[in-house]
C-alpha cells in the first residue's frame, strides 16, 4: 500500500488556516457589532477551528492509502467515514494529473481517475510529488489500455 | 437529408412567438416616439422596421434550413450545420445510447417531429435536429438501431421492423397510475401561497383565536396540500403515460407515450445499465410495482420529465418482474438481509428524531405562550420499533450468477438489479456510526443517468466482514463476465437480442465465489446470536 507525500499534511493544514481564518474574522465581526465582549472569544474560535482543521489534515493524511493493483486501483481513506474504492481498469475512462498554484509551490500534483460512472469524479488521489503524479497518470493510462475493454459502458 | 421544409414555418413562428411580447412593446413606443419626432412618415419607418425584423427572422431560418444537412452513415451519424459559423459533427453509431422522437400538438398537425440523440457522454443532448418529418424521425430511429447491429443495407425485406408489443397500459392501469401518484414538488408552492392566508383566515372568523386558527388551518392546509398534490399527480401521470406501450424488435426497446406531448423512444438492450423495481405502500398493499430501465444517457426526455420516463409506469408486481426477467434474466430474488443488530440502531435514530419533533412542538408552544399538548407527538413511540423492523425487513442484498440485486427503502422501496459487467466502481464505505456497530456499506456505482441523483445500488449496513468480501467478490464477478463477453462476442459476433445471452452465460459464470459471500452472510443473517448482541447499545 502507498502512502502519500507527507508534504500533503501542510497543504490541508494550510486549508484549515484559511478556514480558521475566515471563521476567525467572522467571529470577530460578530463579537464587534453584536456581542461586544472581550477580544478572548475570537481568538478562541479561532484556535478551535485550527486545531480542529490541522488535526483532521494529520488524521487523513494517516488513514490514506492507495494501491495499484493487478488490475484495479484502490483507495483507503476517511476520517469520519471509512471508505474504500475500487476502479476496475476496465472501467478507466481517461487520467488526469493536475497541479493547483498552492500544489505547485509545495511541489505536490493530484491525480484525478475518471469512469462513466457518476462518481468517477470522486476517485481522486492528492498529495502525490510531482514526478510521482506523473509516473501514476502513465502507469494507469497504459494498465488502461492494456485493460480495455470494448465499450467501457 | 434536409429538415422537414414545414420546419421552417415552424421555427419561425416558434421564434416570433417568443419575440411577439417585445416586438409589440418596440412597435408602439417606436410608433409613438417617431411619430412625435417625424409625423407620418414614423409610422412608415416603424412598419419597416416590423418588416425588416420579419424579413430577418424568416431569411435566417431559411439560412439555417438551406445550411442543415444530416447524414447517416454505416458507422456514423454526421451533421453539419450553422448559419454564420458552421459545424460538423460526427457521432459514432455504436456511442448513440438512446433515439427520441417528440411531438407536441402543433407538431403532430404538421407531422413534423423533433429527434435528440443521446449519448453516454456529457450531461445534455448529443444532437437535437429540430424538426424532420414523422416518417423520417421513424426511419432514422430504426436504421440507427439496425445499422448499430451491422446490417448495413436497408434490405426491403429487414426493413419491417418485426416489433414485439411487450406491454400496454390499459385504461385501467392509468388511472391508477395517476390515482397512486403524489407530485411532491407541488406542496412546497402551496404551502408558500396559502401561509399568506392565515392572517385574512383570522381576520374573518374573529370569534377564535389566532392560534386555534394557525392549528386548524395548518390541518386543513395539509390536507389540502394533499389534495392538490394528489389532482397534480394525476394530471401530470395521465398527461405522460397516456397510452403507454413498450415493444421490442431486435436488439431494442421502443417506448410511446404522451398525451399532449407525444415521446417515442428506443433504448439498445446493450445498454441498459440498471433495472429499478420500486414500490410505495399503497402499490405493495395492492400488488403494483413500477420499474425503471436506466441507460447511460442522459434520461430520456429530460426537460420536466418525472425520473426516467423509459420506464413501466405501473402493473402488476407478477407482470413488472416478468419483463424486467425478459430484459435481463436475473433469478428468484433471495435477499440476505442485514444483521438484526442494526435495528437498534434504527430504533435510536427514529428517537433521535422524535425527540426533534418533540423539542420543536415545546419551542413553538412555549414562544407563543400557548398551553397546547406539545407531547402529543410522543404517540408515535410505541411504532418506533416496528418502524425500526421494517426498514431493516426491507434492506437487504443478493447475489445470482450474472446480478447483484440491492434493495432499501420502505417508503419507496426500490430493488435495483445491476449486471456485474455493468459496475464501474465499487465503493465500501463505513461512517463513525456504522463503525460502532462493525456495519458498513457497499455501494456498487453504475452510468445509469438516473445514479446522477445518487441513487446507485447499495448493499446498506451489511456485516462489516461480508462488505469487505462483497467487494472483491463484485470486483472478481466484473473482470469474469468482461472476459465471458468478450469471449462470446469472439464467437458469434456482438450484439443481437440479450435475452439469447440469458441462459448462455450462465454457465461460463463462476458461482463459486459467490458461495463465501453467501454462506457467510447466512451467518450474519442468524443474528440474535448472543456474539451479535455484545454490540454497542447507543447510536
Amino acid at each position: 500500500m502507498m502512502r502519500l507525500h507527507p508534504r500533503v499534511q501542510l497543504l490541508w493544514s494550510l486549508r484549515a488556516l484559511i478556514t480558521a481564518a475566515v471563521v476567525g474574522a467572522f467571529a470577530t465581526v460578530l463579537n464587534v457589532f453584536v456581542f461586544d465582549r472581550t477580544m478572548w472569544l475570537p481568538v478562541a474560535v479561532f484556535l478551535v477551528v485550527l486545531a480542529f482543521g490541522v488535526g483532521v489534515a494529520i488524521l487523513r493524511y494517516r488513514y490514506w492509502r492507495y494501491e495499484v493493483r493487478n488490475d484495479s486501483l484502490y483507495l483507503e481513506r476517511g476520517v469520519f467515514t471509512r471508505v474504500r474504492t475500487v476502479v476496475p481498469f476496465v472501467r478507466i475512462q481517461h487520467v488526469d494529473s493536475s497541479r493547483s498554484p498552492v500544489e505547485r509551490i509545495a511541489g505536490l500534483a493530484t491525480t484525478v481517475v475518471y469512469t462513466a460512472g457518476s462518481r468517477g469524479a470522486d476517485v481522486t488521489i492528492p498529495g502525490l510529488s510531482a514526478s510521482g503524479s506523473d509516473e501514476l497518470q502513465e502507469r494507469i493510462k497504459r494498465l488502461a489500455i492494456r485493460a480495455e475493454g470494448d465499450d467501457a459502458v | 437529408m434536409k429538415l422537414s421544409p414545414l420546419s421552417v414555418p415552424y421555427r419561425v413562428a416558434q421564434k416570433a412567438g417568443s419575440l411577439l411580447f417585445s416586438l409589440v412593446i418596440l412597435f408602439f413606443t417606436g410608433v409613438t416616439g417617431l411619430q412625435q419626432a417625424l409625423g407620418a412618415a414614423g409610422l412608415l419607418l416603424a412598419v419597416g422596421v416590423l418588416f425588416a425584423v420579419g424579413f430577418a427572422l424568416v431569411g435566417y431560418e431559411v439560412a439555417y434550413y438551406r445550411h442543415y444537412e444530416y447524414e447517416l452513415t454505416n458507422d456514423t451519424f454526421d451533421i453539419r450545420s450553422g448559419v454564420f459559423s458552421r459545424r460538423t459533427r460526427e457521432i459514432p453509431l455504436a456511442r448513440i445510447q438512446n433515439v427520441d422522437i417528440s411531438r407536441n400538438v402543433v407538431q403532430r398537425f404538421l407531422d413534423i417531429a423533433a429527434v435528440d440523440f443521446e449519448t453516454a457522454g456529457g450531461s445534455e443532448t448529443e444532437a437535437a435536429i429540430r424538426y424532420v418529418s414523422f416518417e423520417e424521425a421513424k426511419r432514422l430511429q430504426r436504421d440507427i438501431g439496425r445499422r448499430k447491429r451491422g446490417d448495413s443495407e436497408d434490405d426491403d425485406e429487414s426493413a419491417k421492423d418485426e416489433t414485439e408489443l411487450l406491454f400496454a397500459l390499459s385504461d385501467r392501469e392509468l388511472a391508477l397510475v395517476g390515482l397512486l401518484s403524489f407530485d411532491l414538488r407541488v406542496p412546497g408552492i402551496v404551502a408558500f401561497v396559502a401561509s399568506s392566508s392565515v392572517p385574512i383566515l383570522s381576520s374573518v372568523i374573529p370569534s377564535l383565536s389566532e392560534l386555534t386558527v394557525l392549528a386548524v388551518g395548518g390541518v386543513l392546509l395539509a390536507v389540502g396540500i394533499l389534495l392538490f398534490s394528489w389532482v397534480v399527480g394525476i394530471v401530470v401521470a395521465v398527461l405522460n403515460y397516456y397510452d403507454f406501450r413498450l415493444s421490442q424488435t431486435t436488439g431494442e426497446l421502443r417506448y410511446e407515450r404522451g398525451l399532449v406531448q407525444r415521446y417515442d423512444g428506443s433504448i439498445p438492450f446493450d445498454k441498459v445499465q440498471t433495472l429499478t423495481i420500486e414500490e410505495n405502500p399503497l402499490k405493495r398493499r395492492f400488488g403494483y410495482a413500477t420499474l425503471a430501465i436506466e441507460t447511460a444517457g442522459y434520461a430520456p426526455g429530460q426537460g420536466g420529465s418525472y425520473g426516467s420516463e423509459a420506464a413501466i409506469p405501473l402493473a402488476s408486481v407478477d407482470r413488472v418482474l416478468s419483463l424486467a426477467r425478459d430484459i435481463d434474466g436475473f433469478g428468484e430474488f433471495d435477499f440476505r438481509r442485514p444483521p438484526k443488530r442494526i435495528r437498534r440502531r434504527y430504533v435510536g435514530r427514529y428517537l433521535i428524531a422524535l425527540g426533534v419533533v418533540l423539542a420543536a412542538f415545546y419551542g413553538v408552544n412555549y414562544a407563543l405562550g400557548g398551553s397546547y399538548p406539545w407531547y402529543v407527538a410522543a404517540v408515535a413511540l410505541p411504532v418506533i420499533p416496528v418502524a425500526a423492523h421494517y426498514k431493516w425487513k426491507h434492506r437487504g442484498y443478493w447475489l445470482d450468477d450474472r446480478h447483484v440485486v440491492t434493495r432499501n427503502g420502505f417508503w419507496n422501496r426500490q430493488t435495483r438489479v445491476v449486471p456485474y459487467h455493468r459496475i464501474q466502481t465499487i465503493i465500501d464505505s463505513r461512517t463513525l456510526f456504522q463503525r460502532r456497530w462493525r456495519v458498513a456499506t457497499v455501494t456498487v456505482d453504475t452510468a445509469g443517468s438516473r445514479s446522477l441523483a445518487a441513487r446507485d445500488a447499495a448493499a446498506v449496513d451489511v456485516d462489516r466482514e461480508v462488505a469487505g468480501r462483497l467487494r472483491s467478490t463484485l470486483e472478481t464477478r466484473l473482470r469474469e463476465s468482461l472476459v465471458a463477453r468478450r469471449r462470446e462476442g469472439v464467437e458469434d459476433g456482438d450484439g443481437g437480442a440479450r435475452k439469447s445471452e440469458g441462459t448462455g452465460t450462465a454457465d461460463d459464470n463462476p458461482a463459486h465465489a459467490a458461495d463465501s459471500v453467501h454462506s457467510d452472510s447466512e451467518h450474519a443473517d442468524d443474528a440474535g446470536s448472543p456474539n451479535d448482541d455484545d454490540g454497542p447499545s447507543t447510536i
